[in-house]
């Protein structure tokens, strides 16, 4: 998964799985806090799920930062693309 | 609310006086050691050889015979009444105490009665130089930033230690509606053995988040601490941990609901 589109879609089943979200809720545009309800005890869960994923760690001062779906993405997108 | 006013209708009762002396004197007593104990009795005890896990077991025991003192002190000197309905299934390996938090010494109480145990502590604490030594010492938990600490927690008590948490986070408004934050329910579905809720009640309320120290309750405060049955976290760990956890929160919070209305 190294291009936007299919990290944006793999993000998209793995929300559905992990919050029992609707799918069309999940657009780049959700904010994960306000329109997500994805609080900070969520964040965690979902880093270790992505960590699993992308066999990466989510600094969590990068993550504090993510507001928006698209900011995950391009969080995801540079930590697969990193070194 | 005011301390009690005396006119001819209405008295000081219960010994008003002498539990303000009593009162006072306790929470000086509670300083004093405190800033002893964290600036000298700690330090010193850090200093006998040992693992870093007997080490901390041996800090751990000190704070709960210190609080001990300072519990006794209190219900002794007349100060308040306390008591204690299942203290002996508190401190087990892997045990997750839950427990509300009506008022300022809850934790003193709690710790009093459960051998060697962990609990989950403001940050602030760690910027107190007369706390820092003994909170870093006992290896109790900071309870921010919430990644950190929840992965510590679970580290805690996956190594077969006992930890206490307050899941409303911060002392409660009295008869006010619970809310508890999902962290202790997230800890205890990643890591506890076993989950123990503790039964707080102060009645009248007394050292709530809006009194002072010396506005004592007429009658006396009694602090009574009830340790409520094992709740088993393997019967909600099912499927993903943001709806396992938040299915075991609301379980928590409706216990404690039950409680309270049948009180």
């Amino acid at each position: 998964m190294h291009d936007r589109d299919a990290i944006f879609s793999e993000l998209r089943s793995t929300l559905v799985e992990l919050f029992e979200l609707d799918p069309e809720l999940i657009t780049p545009e959700a904010r994960l806090y306000h329109d997500l309800e994805i609080d900070s005890i969520d964040a965690i869960d979902l880093m270790d799920r992505l960590r699993r994923q992308t066999g990466r760690k989510i600094a969590s001062e990068r993550f504090r930062s993510v507001r928006t779906v698209s900011d995950l993405v391009d969080t995801i997108h540079q930590l697969v693309n990193e070194s | 609310m005011a301390p009690p006013v005396r006119t001819a209708a209405r008295p000081f009762r219960d010994l008003y006086y002498v539990r303000l002396a009593t009162t006072g004197l306790g929470f000086l007593l509670f300083g004093v050691g405190g800033v002893l104990l964290g600036i000298v009795v700690v330090p010193l005890l850090l200093l006998v050889p040992g693992g870093s896990a007997a080490r901390r077991l041996r800090v751990r025991r000190m704070i709960q015979l210190a609080f001990r003192f300072f519990a006794s002190f209190m219900h002794h000197s007349g100060a308040i009444s306390f008591s204690v309905v299942g203290a002996e299934r508190l401190g087990r390996p892997g045990q997750l105490i839950v427990a509300n938090h009506p008022s300022l010494i809850d934790i003193v109480l709690l710790i009093a009665c459960t051998p060697a145990a962990g609990c989950v502590v403001k940050r602030e604490a760690w910027s107190n130089p007369a706390m820092v030594i003994a909170v870093t010492g006992a290896g109790y938990v900071p309870n921010a930033p919430t990644d950190v600490m929840i992965e510590r927690a679970a580290a805690l008590l996956s190594a077969g230690e006992c930890l206490i948490m307050f899941p409303e986070g911060t002392r409660t408004v009295p008869h006010a509606a619970l809310h508890f934050h999902r962290g202790a329910a997230s800890v205890a579905l990643r890591a506890a053995r076993i989950v123990t809720p503790v039964f707080i009640r102060v009645e009248p309320p007394s050292l709530t988040k809006h009194m002072h120290w010396y506005q004592l309750p007429d009658p006396r405060a009694h602090f009574a601490l009830r340790v409520g049955g094992d709740i088993d976290p393997a019967e909600f760990r099912r499927g993903p941990l943001p709806i396992a956890s938040r299915a075991f929160n609301q379980y928590l919070a409706a216990i404690y609901a039950v409680e309270a209305a049948g009180s």
